[in-house]
């Protein structure tokens, strides 16, 4: 499984996880998360189109996805946090790509997913700062 | 014979190991990214400490040390204040570009550090996002 695999994986999931999570959300972040799952739908799209172009079959979403309970606000915004971590480290992952073109595609994801960590926990009221982001903690 | 850049610096490593030269090797191929990437991130500490982002400057130090470590010994010495960032919006701007240019370098480096250079940029823009 390549990096560019992993990662349209990991934005399938997150589709779906706010799919789930959106109706739980209060008000005062509903726009955002409702921002940030088009930008993931757009990530999606732009992948597919990478596949088409290297001339390799993308896999398709699955119908559901095994994400954490969601009991109430609380729960769904730190669902989305989680989510949004673990894709900015799938696509951090494969900008160490020797190979040009997914190198490029995985930091253009990468940086995307980044930018959209930042924006949601300032929107949950956490700091956004973080000089490197999707690193995996030791 | 040596066509490439890391190429040349293979060839003066092995020019230097038979004893042909006195001029060491040097481990990094592209110093001039990393100090490029060293000089935005100290400019862009301080303006964004000037301007009361501590925890963004915090951000930036991180990679200030990060990238002094990977330099030495061709260290670089603190320069004047660059050109004025008086507010948020040119901050913004500011951080905005250096991501770009941290961008190029992860795309067109030959080194170990297109990782390095990824995070700087993602962290860079993830700031103008939220400054904006």
């Amino acid at each position: 499984m390549s990096a560019v695999d992993t990662g349209l994986a990991g934005e399938y999931a997150a589709i779906y996880a706010y799919g789930a999570a959106g109706v739980h959300l209060d008000e005062a972040v509903r726009d955002l998360a409702a921002a940030l799952e088009a930008e993931h739908r757009d990530r999606r799209d732009a992948l597919l189109d990478f596949y088409d172009g290297q001339g390799l079959e993308a896999a398709s979403s699955k119908a559901a996805y095994d994400i954490a309970p969601i009991e109430d606000a609380e729960t769904a915004r730190a669902l989305l946090l989680d989510v949004e971590e673990r894709l900015t480290t799938a696509w951090r992952a494969g900008v160490a790509s020797d190979e040009p073109g997914e190198r490029e595609i995985c930091l253009n994801m990468f940086i995307d997913s980044a930018n959209a960590v930042a924006r949601w926990k300032i929107a949950i009221g956490e700091t956004a700062a973080d000089p490197w982001p999707g690193r995996p903690e030791a | 014979m040596f066509t490439t850049r890391r190429g040349l610096l293979v060839g003066a490593a092995v020019l230097a190991a038979a004893g042909c030269t006195e001029t060491p090797a040097k481990i990094i191929d592209s110093d001039d990214d990393l100090t490029a990437a060293l000089r935005q991130a100290r400019s862009l500490s301080r303006a964004a400490d000037s301007l009361g982002y501590a925890d963004i400057a915090g951000d930036h130090l991180a990679h200030v040390a990060t990238l002094e470590r990977l330099l030495l010994p061709d260290a670089v010495e603190a320069e004047e204040a660059a050109g004025a960032i008086a507010d948020a919006a040119a901050l913004a701007e500011a951080e905005a570009a250096a991501s770009d240019e941290a961008r190029e370098s992860c795309l067109t480096t030959t080194s170990d550090f297109a990782v390095l250079f990824g995070e700087i940029a993602a962290s860079r823009a993830a700031h103008a996002a939220v400054i904006a």
